[in-house]
């Protein structure tokens, strides 16, 4: 008796089982880099600024020691905490800054409201140059015109 | 008496949902992280007694008063300021020669500040901040 053509052509159907044993593993591994390669910001999210803008401005480098602002109040804080003055500031950072080591350990990075004036802002940068900081002073890019 | 016997039950920790809540952690990190790098402008300000070694009367001075600015006394535009400064090669100076002096009057808003920062570090200039007269 002659078979079937169709029925002869037909492979057979294997079940190709995709390896799930190791996903978990993997997930986990992702998790791991991510929680090291994470760097917590201490800036408070409530902390109202307009940052000035210039057309020199550049992609920071390093890391910041501390993070001071000065918000639109003219109300100074460090490491996102409300500070009274400036000399807590160049405390703040003295002390940071001086158990490091390397001069990447130093930068400071410095947000200010574009329209505080100098009698507030100046003794902060003061103190962040007395504590012995680098400052990167935030600011947004201006675009130039040609 | 008979005792009774324990029945002998074999505990598996269930393990199946583990890939699942991982995935889950991931997507939160991912949604909760922000990449940014902030843009800005570095430089060093001499401090104490540094800054005024650093002070003599050749040194630059950029003065901001009255909503303009001033460079050496003469008043100047914010790109004629780069010029001059740029002008003056400063970076292939000594580092104790690349101080630029910078005043400030009162009420000099921080966003002027800015640019004059941002003009002389990006010359290669040492700011030397200069306090107001007591």
């Amino acid at each position: 008796m002659p078979r079937n053509p169709k029925l002869a052509r037909r492979k057979k159907r294997r079940t190709v089982p995709v390896p799930t044993a190791s996903m978990g593993d993997i997930a986990f591994l992702l998790i791991i880099f991510f929680l090291v390669c994470s760097e917590v910001s201490q800036d408070a999210a409530d902390i109202q600024v307009t940052l000035p803008a210039s057309a020199r401005v550049e992609k920071a480098k390093s890391g910041a020691v501390a993070r001071v602002a000065i918000d639109r109040d003219g109300q100074i804080f460090f490491n996102g905490s409300r500070v009274d003055s400036a000399k807590d500031v160049e405390l703040g950072i003295h002390a940071l800054v001086s158990t490091t080591v390397s001069e990447d350990q130093r930068h400071v990075q410095f947000r200010c409201d574009e329209a505080i004036t100098n009698e507030t802002f100046e003794p902060v940068l003061k103190a962040i140059a007395e504590g012995g900081g680098i400052l990167d002073a935030v600011g947004t890019k201006k675009e130039s015109t040609p | 008496m008979k005792h009774r016997e324990k029945k002998k039950r074999e505990g598996g920790i269930p393990t199946d949902s583990f890939s699942d809540i991982a995935f889950l952690l991931i997507i939160y990190f991912l949604v909760a992280t922000t990449l940014v790098r902030v843009q800005a402008i570095t430089t060093e300000m001499p401090s104490g007694d540094k800054a005024e070694q650093a002070q003599s009367e050749k040194t630059p001075i950029v003065n901001l008063r009255g909503g303009q600015m001033f460079f050496n006394d003469a008043p100047v535009a914010l790109q004629d300021l780069e010029e001059r400064l740029l002008a003056l090669d400063l970076p292939a100076r000594a580092p104790e020669k690349r101080v630029v002096m910078l005043e400030s009057a009162a009420g000099t808003p921080y966003h002027m500040y800015f640019e004059a920062l941002a003009a002389i570090s990006g010359s290669g200039g040492v700011v030397a901040m200069v306090e107001p007269e007591k």
